[in-house]
């Protein structure tokens, strides 16, 4: 094999794999922005309440949730970091809402990707977020509960 | 609402994301198609075999791995094309990176929104092994 096959082989395989992405990343982005502009985000944060309520994360949490469910964790810490500043979430909260996303994040995004280049998809995203939602529910238990959350909860 | 904003926005976007990732993985792929032939990628994939093995992947998976962790998953994604793997193979592969990488950028990023960081990449880690010995055992 001479040195220009080589070559020919890593550019011609390299930008068909960047090409292959493109189609899916470039439509990934435009659904993205209709997610936000629908205000779909805020919508789909209900969903989210069985598992704060489990985990015993306060109901601020579950936009900053969702957010890096959908658009990856700078964007999901925005929203945390906006929320932490108006005094709606404790430590806690905060802990609780990273650790999930550092485990499952951008789930859109990295399932496709992964998806295109070859692996299987479901099983991945399964795991993904179980191992998110038991680690949380763990850690969650070894936590304690600060005493005004412990007040609100139980009113 | 949905304007046509709406679209130039998320073209723009995609475009955006396309040519940073294409800034990763072309380099990467091209250093990883060289180094295929010559020995060092046999000598890595030698070296790490021993600990690859036990999640179920080849020695050279090693390096789309550490590249994932330490970069991103678009560098990991520019060093797992060349190796030829399997489906098995870049299952556990995959679940692995998702779980853990870009660990110094997510890192900050945790860091910024309050959160103590060091638990949380021993967590990722943990998870991402523990994804490859369930997946290897599993698929």
């Amino acid at each position: 094999m001479s040195y220009l096959d080589i070559f020919i082989e890593a550019v011609s395989g390299s930008l068909t794999g960047v090409f292959q992405i493109a189609l899916i990343v470039i439509p990934l982005m435009v659904f993205i922005e209709i997610i936000q502009d629908l205000n779909l985000l805020e919508k789909l944060t209900a969903i989210l309440a069985p598992f704060t309520n489990l985990v015993g994360i306060s109901p601020e949490g579950r936009l900053p949730i969702m957010a890096g469910l959908i658009f990856g964790i700078s964007y999901g810490s925005g929203i945390i970091i906006n929320s932490a500043r108006q005094g709606k979430l404790t430590y806690r909260d905060i802990y609780l809402i990273n650790l999930f996303l550092v485990i499952c994040h951008a789930v859109l995004e990295d399932t496709i990707l992964i998806a295109a280049i070859g692996a299987k998809w479901f099983p991945v995203l399964m795991v993904r977020f179980f191992l998110a939602v038991i680690i949380c529910y763990v850690v969650a238990r070894l936590m304690p509960v600060p005493l005004a959350e412990k007040s609100e909860s139980s009113l | 609402m949905l304007t046509v904003s709406t679209f130039t926005r998320g073209l723009r976007n995609g475009l955006r994301i396309t040519w940073e990732l294409g800034v990763v993985i072309v380099p990467v792929y091209i250093a990883v198609t060289i180094l295929k032939y010559t020995p060092a990628l046999n000598w890595i994939a030698e070296l790490m075999k021993p600990v690859m093995h036990i999640v179920g992947l080849p020695g050279e998976a090693s390096l789309p791995l550490v590249l994932g962790a330490f970069l991103n998953i678009y560098a990991a994604i520019g060093a797992v094309l060349p190796l030829a793997m399997n489906t098995k193979e870049i299952t556990i592969i995959a679940a692995m990176l998702l779980l853990a990488h870009s660990l110094p950028l997510e890192g900050i990023v945790s860091k910024k929104s309050g959160a103590k960081v060091s638990t949380l990449i021993i967590t990722r880690l943990i998870s991402a092994f523990g994804a490859g010995l369930l997946f290897n055992y599993f698929l």
